[in-house]
C-alpha cells in the first residue's frame, strides 16, 4: 500500500465512524439546538470523509462499495476512541470524546497542510475551515460541564473512559515510517501526540478534570489502527450497512457525482 | 434562555430578525444560531439578542400615529405630479401611499 494511500484510510475512517455516532444523537440531544449543531457536525465529517474516499477512489482505483459498504470490518483502521457507543444519555462522553479527537485533528491537519501529496494538501484547508466549529463546539460544552460538580464529574467518567482510546489516535501501523519518509504527512504520529498532550492535558487540568498520565494507561486492546476493534464497532457496522445489504444495490446511490 | 437572532445578508443590509435560539448564554447563542440561522440563507452577519432585553410596545398599548385626522402628514396631495425623475421621491410615495392604505386612511 502507497504511504499516501494509508493516510487517506486513517483519515477517511476516522471520519466517517465518528459521523455515525454523532448521527445516533438525532432527536435525542439535550435540545433542538444542540441536536440541530450536532447534525451539522456530523454532516461536516461525513463530507471530509467522503472527500478523502474521493481521492482513494481517484488515486488508487476503488469504488465505493469496497471503500465502505462491502469492506471487511476488521479493515477499517479508525481509532477505537470514534467507534465507542455513546454510554445511554451521555451527553458528557460525546462532549469528550469530540473535544479529544477534534484536537486531534487539527494537529494532525496541520501535518498535512504541506504534504507532499499535492492532492490531499489541496484538501485540507476546506476541511479546516469547519473543524473549527467544531472545536469551538466542544470547547463551549466542555467549559460549561465542567462548572458544576454533577457535570464534572460526568466528564471526568467520560476522560476516564476514552482517553486511553484517545491515545489509539496515534498508533502507527507498517506504514508510518514512510507516510513520514515521503511528506505525505510532515510530522510523525509521535510528534503529533506530544503535541495533543502538550494542548489536552493542561486544558482539561485547567477546568478541574484529572488526566491519567499517559505513560500509565493500559492501552486497550484493540487498537483500531491495525484492524483490531472493539464489539461497539462491528455492531455498529452492521448497524449502517444493514439497509445497503437488505436492498441488495448493486451500485449505491451517489449523492453527488463530481468531487465536492 | 431565549435569544433573538438578527441576520445580515451582506455588508452595509440591516440586520433582520429572523428567529430565535435556546441558548445558556451569548456564546453558545451564537454558535446555535450559526446553525440555525446562518447556514442555509447566505449569511454575513448575525446578531444575538436575548429576548428579555427587548423592549416592545404594540398596538394594544398605544395608537400609533395618533387618533385624529393627521393625512395632512403624508404629502400625496402632490400625486399628480411626475415624480419619475426622482426615484427616491417616487419610492417615497409609493411607501406613503401603502401605508396609508393599511391604516385605512385616505
Amino acid at each position: 500500500m502507497e504511504p499516501a494511500e494509508a493516510e487517506l484510510f486513517r483519515l477517511a475512517d476516522d471520519e466517517l465512524v465518528l459521523a455515525e455516532r454523532y448521527t445516533e444523537w438525532q432527536i435525542f440531544a439535550p435540545t433542538p439546538e444542540s441536536d440541530l449543531a450536532l447534525a451539522n457536525i456530523a454532516q461536516d465529517e461525513f463530507g471530509h470523509a467522503r472527500l478523502w474516499y474521493d481521492l482513494l477512489e481517484d488515486e488508487f482505483g476503488y469504488d465505493e462499495a469496497d471503500l465502505v459498504w462491502e469492506r471487511d470490518p476488521d479493515d477499517f483502521v479508525h481509532s477505537t476512541l470514534v467507534e465507542l457507543e455513546t454510554p445511554e444519555g451521555d451527553w458528557a462522553d460525546t462532549v469528550v470524546r469530540g473535544y479529544l479527537y477534534d484536537v486531534a485533528e487539527r494537529l494532525r491537519l496541520e501535518a498535512l497542510e504541506d504534504s507532499s501529496y499535492a492532492a490531499i494538501a489541496d484538501r485540507v484547508a476546506k476541511v479546516q475551515g469547519e473543524e473549527e466549529y467544531h472545536r469551538e463546539h466542544a470547547q463551549s460544552w466542555l467549559d460549561r460541564l465542567t462548572a458544576s460538580d454533577e457535570s464534572r464529574e460526568r466528564v471526568q467518567a467520560a476522560v476516564d473512559r476514552l482517553f486511553p482510546h484517545a491515545l489509539t489516535l496515534f498508533v502507527p501501523t507498517e506504514h508510518e515510517h514512510d507516510i513520514v519518509e515521503a511528506g505525505v504527512r510532515t510530522r510523525s504520529l509521535a510528534e503529533l501526540r506530544e503535541d495533543w498532550l502538550d494542548e489536552v492535558v493542561p486544558a482539561l487540568e485547567s477546568l478541574d478534570v484529572e488526566v491519567p498520565e499517559p505513560g500509565a494507561v493500559v492501552r486497550p486492546e484493540p487498537l483500531g489502527r491495525d484492524g483490531s476493534h472493539t464489539d461497539d464497532w462491528f455492531a455498529l457496522h452492521e448497524e449502517f450497512t444493514a439497509t445497503y445489504h437488505e436492498l441488495g444495490f448493486d451500485e449505491p446511490a451517489e449523492l453527488r457525482g463530481e468531487n465536492a | 434562555m431565549i435569544w433573538e437572532v438578527f441576520r445580515q445578508e451582506e455588508p452595509g443590509d440591516r440586520h433582520t430578525h429572523c428567529g430565535n435560539v435556546h441558548a445558556p448564554d451569548r456564546e453558545m447563542a451564537t454558535l446555535f444560531a450559526q446553525v440555525q440561522h446562518g447556514r442555509r440563507m447566505q449569511t454575513n452577519s448575525l446578531w444575538v439578542a436575548p429576548k428579555d432585553e427587548i423592549g416592545e410596545v404594540d398596538a394594544d398599548e398605544t395608537e400609533f400615529g395618533g387618533t385624529t385626522d393627521k393625512s395632512y402628514r403624508w404629502a400625496i396631495t402632490y400625486n399628480n405630479i411626475d415624480a419619475s425623475f426622482a426615484e427616491e421621491v417616487a419610492e417615497s410615495e409609493a411607501d406613503q401611499e401603502e401605508h396609508a392604505e393599511k391604516r385605512g386612511g385616505t
